[in-house]
Order: C-alpha cells, then structure tokens, then sequence
C-alpha cells in the first residue's frame, strides 16, 4: 500500500473570513448542499410569491459555457436567473458582483459567498483584472456568468447604457450569450426597499448570440454593447408589460 | 428542557452564576497579569474573549430547550467534521462527506427520537443511537462500490470512519443527555468541568510545567498541567454536587475521573491527528482558540462515559 497522503494543508490558518473572500472557492458538500437547499426554497418562493414565469426557458439549455446577460434593477434579478439554470449547474454559475458592495460586510460577503457563488468583479479599479477572471472561468465548459452590464442597479426600471467590458469579454470569443430580460422586478423589490413585495416576476430568455466573428477593437466592443442593450430591449418591446 | 422550565429550573440559575463568576474571575486574573505584573497576555486575552461568545451562546442554546440542545450539538459536530476533512483533505471526497455528514445528522435524529414501545414513554432510544454507527460504516463501505473504484479508498473509508466516529457520535452523545429530567445538571456539567479542566491544564502547564506529557504527539502538553486538570476534575463534583444531588460517593468519583482523564485523552487524540496531518490547529475558526474541532476534543471520550455511567445508575427520562 502507498503512505497515505494529505496534500499538506496550505490555508488551514488563513481566517474564515479571509476564505470566504478567496477566489475560485473550493466549496465543501456543506456548502454545496447548504446552496442546493437554499436555492430550491428560493425557487418555490419566487413561484409562489412573486408568480415567477419563465418565457424561452429552451435557450438556456446547453451544456456549453454561457454569458447571461441581463437588466438590473433589483436584487431579485440575480435570484430568478439563477432559478432559471437547473440544480446541478447551480454550482458552476457564477453572478459578477460589486465586490465594493456585496464583499465588504459579513452577511453580505456570506450570502455573496455561500449561496449565491458570486464572482467579486471591481467595478471602479481593476476592471481588466476582473474581466480576465471571466474569461478564465469562461474557458471551462459548462461555466455560466450572469453579467448585468448596466454595472448596478436602475432605480426606475429604464435600461441605463450597456458598459463596455461586455463586449470586450465576448468579441472574438466562442461562447454563447444570451440576453435576458427580467419583467416586474423593480416593482417587487426596487432598490433600497428592505423586503420584497409580493408583485408578478417574469423572465424572458432571448436567443443566444455569438460574437466570435468580431474583431476586439474599441469600436467593435462599443458596438456589441449597444447589440446586446438592443437586444434586452428588444425583448421589452415584444414581451415586457411596459 | 424548555425555556419556562429554564427560567424557574435552580440547577440551570445556578450555573449562570456559576459561567458569570468564572468569567469575570478570569477576566480579573487576566487583567491582574497584564496591569500589575506587565505580562504579555495578548494571546490568553483573545482566548478569553472567545470564551465569553462561547459561554453564551452555550446557555442559550441550553435555554432553549431540548430540541435546541440536540440541534446545537449537531451543528457544532458538522462544522468540526467540516475542519476535520478540510485538514485531512477528505472535503475533496463528496461522497465520503456527504455520507458522513447525513450520519451526523442521523445521529442528531436518534437523540431526538423517543423508544416507540418503551415501557417508560419519554425514554431516550438509545438503542437507535448505537445502532447509527453500524449503519453508518456500511454506507461508507457501500460507496466505493457505488463509483466502481479502489484506488486511494482505504484512506478516504478510515478518515470518514474516524471522522464521523470521534466527532459525530461519540460527541453526539451531549445531545442525548438533553433528554434526562436532570438535563440541565448533566449537560451543564459535562461541558463546565471539561472547560475548567482545559483551563486548569493550561494554567497548571503554564506555571508549573516541566516534563512533557507525551513529547511525540504534543510539544506542549505537560505531566504538571494533565495532574492539575485532573486534580480540579476530581474536587468539581463535589463542588457542583447540586448539579446531582443523587450521585453517592461512588459515582461522584466516577465522574471525576471520566472527566479529569478523559478530557486530558479526548484532546491527545485529536493531537495525534493534527500532528501527523502536520498543523497546530484544526482551523482559526475561533480566536485565540483554534478551531471548533479544538474545543470539543475534550469531550470525545468525557460525553458518551459521563451518559453511560449516568444512565447505568439513573435511566435517562
């Protein structure tokens, strides 16, 4: 028999808080299970709540990596769109999250952490480290990012500008992007609103894009934003309740 | 075990008083060694502060009742069998986790559940509670031959074996004393003694300590340091005798030395762990303490003697 090998324990030392803040994680089956378990009481809530309706569910069934793309104006936006991946992609999904916002306190960074598996995206400095760390993630199949590139979220429920990093993690790159439009939410829980109210929460899938095609020059990544930002609002137009 | 029974229960005032004046004793000693005598205790002091979240959410979780008791302990085993294989590496296993951490629930069950046809209702199933382990290892064994593999699973069985044995049962025991009508004088008991004689231990070693306990498992463990927690497990029963005013001279010196050696041999084991995985502490989940798994050590063998021997004697109801 081989000796027995422990892999000599590296950040055995390191703060729980420190590692709650480590990027990849390396979840455990607690934390894996804890996420599941969560989500799927997420998931009945939104349905009974909020009467949560998914609308071109079809478009996001590949086993290929995904950018979700999305508008953003509440919170529950990052939780319907989650709800819309089956259970055992949940822990390859990853929501970009504000790390000055949701990795600075604890409950925030625990639920950011934990249940959410958000990836800590800076949106005032170091944007290029950040985007790179997407497109790591990105080169594994099977990842899913939920990008919301308006960078934060609308107090009125209009679109804001697309920013331009989206573009710049896609063009040129072989991976499937999918807009999606989240119907209601501003309603049900609009920003600075503690709790959310009980207002109907519809997602509307589009269908997937690929910009591989496409040269990674400013006006290029320019352009796909404002594609992608038609295309969100495009979805408005043909489906939204306003 | 309730919270109106708490609030009227003497024993469980008792040992307020008993956790407040500890606390403050130590904090006035700590505060004695640093003001007057200019010690460095930075370290004993992040120690201390840990202790005082430690002793209260300990008595709230008591006050609570029996099934917050049960609940609790379950919790605090499953975050010390999460530090246990992250050092031992056994989280890459989900499997083998996921196995282990159902067991430690099934555990948390089996205390709360009482005997379906016992002739005293109320009674504690402990023969559901002994049957868990076996259960237990067959579903350990059994998956292996689930995925079709053999290669490196002897390490992966023993670790989750281990695992789930020291700090899932035999620790789950506390949580089957929640069910005896003496819970409060019980439970308050086992987890106060075990944590004075840490204290004493480390006291004793600090001021006293020459020769080394045992040099090959724990540097810092000494003779002078296991002989005075086992003097002060031996003195608290009959301290604390209210907390079983039914206990005879017999039993009283049965629950010193289950407490006084097996607190002293509960943290060495856990030593043998940690020194061949090659770390100080299982994790820095609590300052000044190390990890969870750190701090129950004490009671892997103290809880299931101290729930034998009470139940030879008394039948837990």
């Amino acid at each position: 028999m081989k000796k027995w090998r422990y892999h000599s324990p590296g950040d055995l030392q390191r703060a729980p808080l420190d590692r709650l803040r480590q990027f990849p994680r390396k979840p455990d089956m607690l934390v894996l299970g804890l996420r599941s378990i969560v989500a799927l009481i997420i998931r009945g809530l939104l349905r009974i709540y909020n009467r949560f309706e998914i609308v071109g569910h079809e478009n996001l069934r590949t086993n290929r990596s995904l950018v979700i793309v999305a508008n953003h104006c509440s919170h529950l936006d990052t939780l319907c769109l989650l709800a819309a991946l089956p259970l055992r992609k949940l822990h390859r999904a990853f929501p970009a999250a504000a790390s000055d916002y949701f990795f600075q306190s604890v409950p925030r960074l625990w639920i950011a952490a934990v249940i959410v598996n958000a990836l800590p995206f800076s949106r005032q400095v170091r944007v290029r480290q950040s985007l790179s760390l997407c497109e790591q993630l990105l080169a594994t199949p099977g990842t899913i990012l939920i990008i919301f590139p308006e960078g934060t979220r609308s107090t009125t429920g209009e679109l804001r500008e697309f920013k331009s990093g989206i573009g710049s993690l896609v063009a040129g790159r072989d991976v499937a992007v999918v807009p999606c439009l989240i119907d209601g939410s501003v309603r049900a829980w609009p920003k600075g609103q503690r709790l959310p109210r009980p207002r109907k929460v519809r997602l509307i899938v589009g269908t997937p894009r690929n910009y591989r095609q496409r040269g990674r020059d400013k006006v290029d990544i320019c352009a796909i934003a404002a594609e992608l930002r038609d295309a969100v609002n495009e979805l408005r137009q043909r489906n939204g309740s306003n | 075990m309730s919270p109106e029974i708490a609030l009227h229960d003497p024993v469980f005032h008792a040992y307020v008083w008993i956790v407040l004046i500890s606390l403050v004793v130590g904090g006035a000693t700590l505060g004695f060694l640093r003001v007057v005598l200019k010690k460095d205790t930075a370290s004993m002091f992040r120690t201390y502060w840990s202790w005082l979240v430690i002793a209260g959410l300990g008595l709230a979780f008591v006050f609570a009742g029996r099934i917050a008791t049960i609940l609790g302990v379950t919790l605090l085993a499953i975050y010390a069998f999460k530090e246990f294989s992250r050092a031992s590496k056994l989280c890459r296993d989900r499997w083998m986790t996921g196995a282990v951490y159902a067991g430690i629930v099934a555990v948390g069950i089996a205390s709360l559940v009482s005997q379906p046809r016992g002739e005293e209702p109320g009674v504690a199933w402990y023969g559901l509670f002994v049957a868990v382990p076996a259960f237990e290892i067959a579903l350990i064994l059994l998956i292996p031959i689930l995925r079709n593999r053999a290669r490196g699973e002897l390490q992966q069985m023993s670790l989750a074996i281990i695992g789930f044995f020291c700090i899932g049962w035999t620790f789950g025991h506390l949580g089957l004393l929640a069910n005896a009508t003496n819970a409060y004088g019980f439970i308050c008991y086992i987890i106060f003694a075990t944590a004075l004689s840490d204290v004493a231990a480390f006291a004793f070693g600090k001021i006293f300590g020459r020769h080394p306990l045992r040099s090959g498992i724990s540097p810092n463990k000494t003779w002078e340091g296991a002989l005075g927690a086992f003097g002060v497990a031996m003195i608290l029963p009959w301290l604390l005798r209210f907390s079983f005013p039914f206990f005879g001279v017999w039993q009283l010196i049965l629950t010193g030395l289950i407490v006084g050696i097996g607190g002293q041999l509960g943290d060495l084991s856990i030593s043998v762990i940690k020194r061949d995985i090659g770390t100080k502490d299982m994790a820095t989940s609590i300052p000044g303490h190390g990890g969870v798994l750190d701090r129950i050590d004490s009671l892997i063998y103290a809880a299931p003697l101290f729930m034998l021997m009470a139940a030879y004697y008394y039948p837990l109801r």
